[in-house]
């Protein structure tokens, strides 16, 4: 067997380059892998026709971008024409779109090669990946762990070496967690950075697409394809086009960098804070500043989270009738009874339960009491972060409370899926860019990652300081592969 | 920890549009209650500008032309419509109950 698939983004444009692979080949390899480990539950819908179409469709083709040729998994929550996009729900199980999200439509454009959709928490609502209609993705690193959510399924897939790259989307955490507990590299831009047209929305002020990767350089590449301004989504910046690689392998010896005080608290274990103190000693040693900074509201960021994502997911999910498309009961004598009936059996536990509390806080005069108060809160905090920003350059904290757990610690808690992302969910309430970057394990050998946070719109300056860490820890993050 | 009455957790339903059995009426009691005592946190902060942030970004030029752009076929709107019958999509009797 063939095994392309280790090799980097980059060795593999060369082969292509230098004709001594094809898109072809290299795909083959991907379904040999997805064949192999089938047990890891990563994939709810395989594209494997039509994606060995395109791959024969581009060997026709002069060899293009970095990226052209590469196979990419998508979270089965991003729209894909014809191709059944679920949101790992029973409600739209038989769901075929008729049309590609923005994003979608630039990786086709980029000659990228769609394997499938991922698996993933239903809607999104959830921080392991358990609350899948499709069960549970599972940790490559070791089975009986969580791979961390909701994208799991994009996590599962790049760090078992099945697809270099995947897009997955978070709302408060969604791409950041999993991908520190899987060692890979996770982006969640600005807010505004990549369009959202084509994402089926769970929290419109909070979602956003981004890069699910093995290394910094191909991260930062495949951030490249997909932002920009978009038409159909008046929430996406105006922003003049930038090469977010470019900073890429220069040194940083004088950044000052802010370490708010409440993420290295007590919240988080000791096995993660040595990693961090590991990192952050590393940087003093370069000659960077590393101070402690107070971000306001960062203790009451998971009941804020709470308020704001819940309202607008229950708002969001109203859509979900029984009537346009999706699942639809047999049981309805009248409009009634259709809706309820409807969403009762095709939505899980956990989204009733967030739709629900949502549908509460909306309520009468509770609208103003939490969902307006959460959104005073919302400013200040943002506030927060940019007065911190005019004074340091970036901030740096733990991405998890600790690394990945097994499978089932939290089905019977419907808070842990929240607390496990206390320090993921302010940067979404921020509006924040802020990447996932693999620095160490714990005694098990799971990942642990760090989380990069920069103001709005500087993206590139976290590709400087991730490359440069990346290089300067130097850690083998093949375990999630089992070679044969 | 006080647990929801069981009309409580029926009236969030009720605005959910969500029907519950009396099996998931008793589970959403407690977890329901634990979420509400968390959220019910944010009282203890005092002392904010009490202007709110919707979005943390909306962009200025929102308006495009106005002109009639690509449109979706009968057929595609129909597509995935659970129920259906020629060129209608089919929904219980809403009138005369």
């Amino acid at each position: 067997m063939s095994k392309y698939l280790d090799l980097s983004v980059l060795e593999i444009h060369r082969l292509y380059q230098e004709k001594k692979l094809t898109p072809k080949v290299l795909l083959e390899e991907v379904f040999e892998r997805i064949e192999k480990r089938k047990s890891l539950n990563c994939f709810i819908t395989l594209n494997k026709e039509e994606a060995m179409k395109e791959a024969l469709r581009l060997e026709n083709e002069e060899v293009g971008g970095i990226l052209w040729g590469i196979p990419i998994a998508l979270k089965d929550n991003i729209v894909t024409k014809d191709l059944r996009t679920t949101c790992a729900s029973k409600m739209l199980e038989n769901f075929i779109p008729i049309y590609d999200a923005t994003v979608v439509q630039k990786i086709k454009d980029e000659g990228l090669l769609i394997v499938g959709k991922v698996n993933m928490d239903e809607f999104a609502m959830g921080s392991t990946s358990e609350t899948s209609y499709f069960k549970a993705p599972k940790n490559p690193w070791n089975e009986e762990y969580i791979t961390g959510g909701s994208s799991g399924g994009s996590a599962a897939c790049v760090a078992a070496r099945i697809t270099p790259l995947a897009l997955g989307s978070d709302t408060g955490g969604s791409i950041r967690q999993p991908a520190s507990y899987t060692g890979l590299v996770g982006m969640k831009p600005t807010y505004g950075r990549v369009s959202r047209y084509g994402l089926v929305a769970f929290a419109s002020s909070l979602d956003q697409i981004g890069p699910m990767t093995r290394n910094v350089f191909e991260n930062a590449a495949l951030l490249n394809v997909i932002a920009g301004r978009d038409e159909k989504d008046l929430t996406s910046a105006v922003q003049e086009k930038e090469d977010f690689t470019r900073l890429i392998g220069k040194d940083i010896h004088t950044l000052k960098i802010g370490i708010p005080s409440y993420w290295i608290s007590d919240v988080v274990t000791q096995e993660v804070k040595e990693v961090f103190n590991h990192v952050i000693e590393l940087l003093k040693e370069e000659g960077n500043q590393v101070e402690i900074v107070d971000i306001s509201y960062l203790e009451q960021a998971v009941p804020l989270y709470q308020i704001i994502a819940m309202a607008e997911a229950s708002s969001n999910l109203a859509r979900f009738d029984g009537i346009r498309y999706g699942y639809r009961t047999l049981e309805a004598e009248n409009v009634d009874m259709l809706y309820e009936k409807t969403r009762s059996e095709g939505f899980g536990e956990e989204v009733k339960r967030r739709i629900m509390v949502g549908s509460s806080l909306l309520s009468s005069e509770k609208a103003k009491i939490y969902y307006d108060k959460a959104l005073s809160i919302r400013k200040d905090m943002r506030k927060s972060f940019l007065d911190c920003f005019s004074q340091y350059d970036l901030l740096l904290a733990p991405t998890t409370t600790s690394a990945a757990y097994k499978l089932g610690t939290s089905l019977s808690d419907p808070l842990k899926s929240f607390m496990d992302d206390v320090l993921v969910i302010p940067v979404n309430m921020a509006g924040l860019p802020s990447l996932n970057l693999p620095a160490g394990f714990n005694q098990d050998h799971l990942p642990i990652g760090i989380q990069i946070i920069a103001a709005p719109f500087e993206e590139a300056k976290i590709y400087q300081l991730a490359s440069f860490l990346e290089k300067k820890l130097n850690l083998d993050l093949e375990g999630g592969h089992i070679d044969e | 920890m006080e647990k929801l009455s069981v009309e409580e957790v029926k009236h969030i339903a009720h605005l959910a549009r969500i029907f519950l059995t009396d099996e998931e009426i008793e589970k959403y009691r407690v977890s329901l209650a634990k979420l509400f005592e968390m959220i019910d946190e944010i009282h203890q902060i005092k002392g904010y500008d009490e202007e709110i942030m919707i979005c943390p970004w909306q962009s200025d030029s929102s308006l495009r032309e106005d002109k009639v752009g690509k449109m979706l076929t009968e057929e595609e709107v129909l597509k995935n419509a659970p129920c259906k019958n020629g060129r209608f999509i089919e929904v219980p009797v809403m009138l005369n109950e």
